[in-house]
């Protein structure tokens, strides 16, 4: 420790070497915390629909790629922002969904799985695509989530009954104090919800779908 | 020698407060209501407001929608309101962004499925009241500049900004499956954030007293007056 003498003023001055480290060592911190990639895990819950359920057994195979689905968003720079992970959520979502539209629904870990469930039909999404808009990059005052699914019905043999996509789009406004993560995290659910809104209401009107049920009431 | 420090320390302050008396009132609120039809609201019926998010650049913030409700449930001629979160999730997925109804039509074909309509009789919903609008600031002016030092920070200057909240409520009769009015709010406010060393944020409430005002009104047009 040094203390100097400030002839100007005749008031001891206290210069600390540890205290200059720490600064340093404190500023250098907050300039790595600002480049390194933030984890966004998706998290919400989701409504039962409040729909009529269509009279068939469906067993669902959700894949090691829609279980640990993530999405990374670069920065104009080229370097990762955000990891968002939303294959959790994915499945929390049809977990909640799927018994609401179908009399019966099972979960199975292989396609081979169902055969001996007796079921009618196995149902596994695929996510396709997933895209992000922040607010710093469109210059608009909302955080977007746009996500593109395969949804495919198999029959028990692993042959397709349908095979159709499935966009959702979600967006939340900014906050003035609000977190980036929490807004992309409000985006994502509201991307969710979209998609289950417009599965479950659109499901017996996908052609194949619709020849399928009919096929399996006659 | 006492009376000289006690005005020094009052004067700042009654300034300040005369200063807070003035730009608090810098907002003027216009409230315009259309009548189409008849309205009235029995004891055991309800009212659902619901804020409208198809518009691709902005949504109507479900504070503002929570706002309205809440202060059409307090005062003479209370209503019963039910929450917007819970009236969407129980309805899900018929009140969605992407599946809610636009038109009175499109209600009337909704009101056709029947766990729709349980649903709405459940809740003993009488109306419905499409909340659509944003809160825009613009003609930003000024600049404030802030250094901090270890012993301290401070900011100089001075902004200014202006706020527009514009809303409009449609009224929808779920008995008669018909517009009955519609009341729009537009409330604009200056605020300014004047800083010597400390900011002083004196922020022109315009969402807020476009919230109190509309409230008041949809209350009063819900109840027939």
């Amino acid at each position: 420790m040094v203390i100097e003498e400030n002839s100007g003023i005749n008031r001891p001055v206290r210069t600390d070497k540890n205290m200059y480290f720490s600064m340093a060592l404190l500023f250098v911190a907050l300039a790595l915390s600002g480049c390194g990639v933030s984890n966004v895990v998706i998290e919400g819950s989701f409504p039962t629909p409040n729909i009529n359920k269509i009279p068939v057994a469906v067993a669902v195979y959700y894949d090691d790629a829609l279980r640990e689905f993530s999405y990374m968003e670069y920065s104009e720079t080229g370097q990762e922002e955000f990891n968002i992970e939303s294959g959790q959520s994915h499945m929390e979502l049809f977990n909640a969904v799927l018994p609401a539209m179908f009399d019966r629904v099972i979960f199975v870990d292989s396609v081979e799985d169902a055969r001996a469930e007796g079921v009618d039909a196995v149902f596994a999404p695929v996510i396709e695509e997933f895209q992000l808009a922040l607010p710093t990059k469109t210059k608009l005052d909302v955080y977007e989530v746009w996500i593109k699914y395969n949804m495919r019905l198999l029959t028990l043999e692993g042959d397709y009954i349908a095979d159709w996509i499935l966009t959702s789009y979600g967006k939340t406004p900014t906050e003035t104090f609000g977190s980036v993560v929490a807004g992309i995290n409000e985006a994502a659910i509201v991307a969710l919800r979209d998609l289950a809104s417009s599965f479950s209401l659109s499901f017996g009107q996908v052609p194949e779908v619709r020849d399928w049920l009919s096929s399996l009431q006659s | 020698m006492n009376s000289y420090l006690d005005t020094t320390n009052q004067k700042p302050r009654d300034f300040l407060i005369v200063l807070l008396a003035i730009f608090a009132s810098c907002t003027s609120t216009t409230v315009d209501e259309f009548r189409q039809g008849e309205t009235g609201i029995e004891s055991d019926e309800s009212v659902v407001v619901l804020g409208r998010r198809q518009a691709s650049d902005y949504e109507t913030r479900s504070e503002f929608v929570e706002c309205v409700g809440e202060r059409m449930t307090r005062g003479t001629g209370a209503i019963s309101i039910v929450p917007e979160r819970q009236f969407i999730d129980s309805m899900f997925p018929w009140f969605e962004p992407r599946t809610a109804p636009l038109r009175t039509r499109d209600l009337e074909l909704l009101m056709t499925e029947d766990v729709v309509a349980r649903k709405m009789d459940e809740f003993g919903i009488r109306y419905i009241v499409w909340l659509d609008g944003v809160t825009e600031t613009r003609d930003r002016a000024g600049s404030l500049s802030c250094a901090i030092a270890p012993g301290g920070g401070a900011c100089f200057g001075g902004l200014t900004w202006e706020d527009d909240a514009n809303f409009t409520a449609m009224v929808w009769d779920v008995g008669s499956l018909a517009t009955v009015g519609t009341i729009s709010a537009d409330a604009t406010g200056q605020s300014f954030m004047p800083a010597l060393v400390v900011p002083i944020p004196l922020i022109a409430r315009v969402e807020a007293n476009a919230c109190q005002r509309l409230a008041d009104q949809l209350k009063q047009f819900v109840n027939g007056i």
